[in-house]
């Protein structure tokens, strides 16, 4: 079972690197997002306005040195998303040219279908979180521009929580958004889904801005979404943060118990999903 | 010989209202090339997803090598090998990686799978292209790697669907020739489904003939080809008077029918039958104006059993309708 979902997991991936547009857009993409997104809202800036007191900024964004660096680190939980949102894509190309079908007369179990969609996915989500952490860096040594500014002593125990969490998040969105492409009959409900949820699930969350600046309605959801929980968890472990949103623990039970649900809800309903009519 | 398939009283029906198999009933046995000879729309298509678990048959039995297809899906899995009508290779791997993947999928052993998978290779001509990424291949090199995978797990039954679908005359035969080879050589059954009539004759052991869903005869070639009735005597003539009685007077006619204008009649022999005929007709003073005698042919079989030649099934609606929902299914 194990061998036929590798062996699966190992075609997606084909398809993916042999088109090297994609390797392309995976490297573009977060630069394109972390220079201009996060470099041209220097909010920081209106914090230091006379009559402020010090130290203002920090207090509303998670200790962080400046907005660029709030932002690069729920960059790297959005980056997740946007992976994982055409997670599944594929099962719906396989259906329309039959490929499907061909996994349904072999004997593999059904949940193997989806479990290698995440897979694969999950690997890309986090080749894409090393390229944008390590731009994020590098921005640091271009003059002029502002790069990710972490707290002293971020060392290995760090960077490796920060790589479970993200990896915990993608393995939520990947079940998700693969369940949902199960679900569905043609490529365009797909993507009228995606779009539905996308958008809504990236900025109702502190991925990009506090949600201590959120209304009361908008702060109760945001503080519970998993990309919340993500940015949350990984900025603690970043800057030196007064006032995080939940305790540490809170965030790992969060996404375990996120990617754990969803990703048996996708085996489960594989079954039923992927079963004749 | 034992049967491998066992079909009882199959039936599906598709949203309330279509019928595409209608209580079918028949067994393939052990080592046989077993074909569904039938126009578009037919059922053959439905019949095979059915006894290969991709459908849900709506009531009816059928077993393969003794396992259930409904409580046993995945041990009948093991034991087929499908090569579905619409092609399923991969495009964008090459035709040996396909052939690893399909391995793969049957938990082949890598050692067993790298030797058989060389030979099949052979066997359909693909080794100097195996390298090559499928999307790159004509439709009978995807075809024949659709069958070299088909039996990389060493089915004990393979099933084809309209194997030799839109390629052109040479390729066909081509492809006859592999199904044969591959045959011989791991020793299997093979279910094929057919709307070409030299395809079912020259290939199959056993013909069912099928239309709309129903089994209307199921033999040997040669048996189903007797059983017109023999030899057919075509005459036309020139002259507006009814010869139906004349001609079925004449010894050795068992049947006489005027189509489009000329006559058909059926002969015990043929030979014997045509001077007698003819010489009736001279000595009433009519004009002949065209004669030919024809051995029975499988379409003679299937006008026989179907009422309609299996080039007018073609072009009537069903093939349009048939067409249109394959899209809709490839769309969902
Ligand atoms: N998924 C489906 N939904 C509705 N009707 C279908 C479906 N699949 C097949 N049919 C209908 O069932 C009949 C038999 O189809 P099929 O088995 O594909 O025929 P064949 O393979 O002999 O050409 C046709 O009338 C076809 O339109
Ligand atoms: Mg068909």
């Amino acid at each position: 079972m194990l061998w036929q979902t590798l062996a699966l997991t190992k075609r997606e991936l084909k398809h993916w690197y042999r088109v090297k547009v994609q390797i392309f857009m995976t490297i573009i993409q977060p630069v394109v997002w972390l220079g201009l997104f996060g470099q041209a809202f220097n909010i920081g800036q209106l914090f230091n306005a006379p009559g402020m007191p010090p130290g203002l900024f920090q207090q509303a964004f998670s200790g962080a040195p400046n907005y660029f660096s709030f932002m690069a680190i729920g960059m790297l939980a959005v980056n997740v998303l946007f992976t994982c949102m055409f997670s599944g894509m594929s099962i719906v190309w396989d259906r329309r040219f039959g490929f499907l079908n061909k996994l349904k007369v072999s004997p593999i179990p059904r949940g193997v279908i989806p479990v290698s969609r995440i897979f694969s996915t999950v690997i890309r989500a986090m080749i894409q979180v090393v390229i944008v952490f390590a731009i994020a860096i590098a921005f640091n040594y271009v003059p002029g521009l502002t790069g990710l500014g972490l707290k002293e002593g971020f060392g290995i125990v760090e960077v490796l929580g920060s790589f479970a969490m993200l990896f915990l998040l993608a393995v939520g969105f990947a079940s998700l958004f693969t369940t949902i492409a199960l679900a569905v009959e043609n490529q365009e409900t797909l993507f009228g889904v995606i779009n539905l949820i996308n958008l809504p699930l990236m900025f109702a969350s502190a991925a990009l801005f506090p949600t201590a600046l959120m209304p009361d309605w908008l702060k109760g959801v945001a503080e519970y979404n998993p990309l919340t929980l993500a940015a949350d968890g990984l900025r603690q472990l970043a800057f030196v943060d007064a006032a995080p949103i939940h305790s540490m623990w809170f965030n790992i039970i969060g996404l375990l118990l996120f990617s754990g649900a969803l990703i048996s809800l996708s085996v489960l309903t594989s079954r039923r999903l992927l079963s004749n009519r | 010989m034992t049967a491998i398939v066992e079909v009882e009283n199959l039936v599906k029906r598709f949203n309330e209202d279509v019928l595409a198999v209608d209580g079918v009933s028949f067994t393939v046995e052990e080592g046989e090339i077993f074909g569904f000879l039938g126009p578009n729309g037919a059922g053959k298509s439905t019949t095979i997803n059915m006894l290969t678990t991709l459908l849900r048959p709506t009531s009816g039995k059928a077993s393969i090598a003794g396992l259930d297809i409904m409580t046993q899906q995945d041990e009948v899995r093991r034991v087929i090998g499908l090569v579905p009508q619409d092609l399923t290779v991969d495009d964008e791997l090459s035709g040996r990686e396909n052939m690893y993947l399909q391995a793969d999928l049957y938990d082949v052993p890598r050692d067993e799978a790298r030797k058989s998978i060389e030979d099949l290779l052979e066997v359909v001509d693909l080794q100097d292209a195996a390298d090559r990424l499928v999307k790159t291949y004509s439709g009978g090199m995807r075809k024949r790697l659709e069958l070299a995978e088909g039996l990389i797990h060493h089915p004990r039954i393979l099933f084809l669907d309209e194997p030799t679908l839109g390629l052109d005359i040479q390729t066909r035969a081509a492809i006859w020739d592999y199904i044969k080879d591959l045959k011989a050589k791991h020793n299997i059954t093979v279910f094929l489904t057919t709307h070409y009539l030299e395809e079912a004759d020259g290939l199959c052991d056993r013909i069912g003939i099928i239309d709309h869903g129903k089994i209307v005869a199921l033999d040997t070639p040669a048996t189903l080809k007797r059983s017109v009735g023999g030899d057919v005597l075509t005459i036309g003539v020139r002259s507006e008077e009814d010869l139906t009685d004349l001609i079925s007077s004449r010894p050795g006619i068992i049947s006489v029918r005027k189509e489009d204008g000329v006559y058909r009649a059926k002969a015990v022999h043929g030979e014997a039958a045509t001077p007698e005929v003819l010489k009736a007709i001279w000595e009433k003073g009519i004009a002949v104006t065209s004669v030919e005698l024809s051995r029975p042919t499988l379409d003679q079989a299937f006008l026989e059993y179907t009422g309609r030649s299996l080039r007018d099934a073609e072009q009537s609606g069903s093939f349009d309708k048939a067409a249109a929902a394959r899209a809709m299914r490839r769309r969902r």
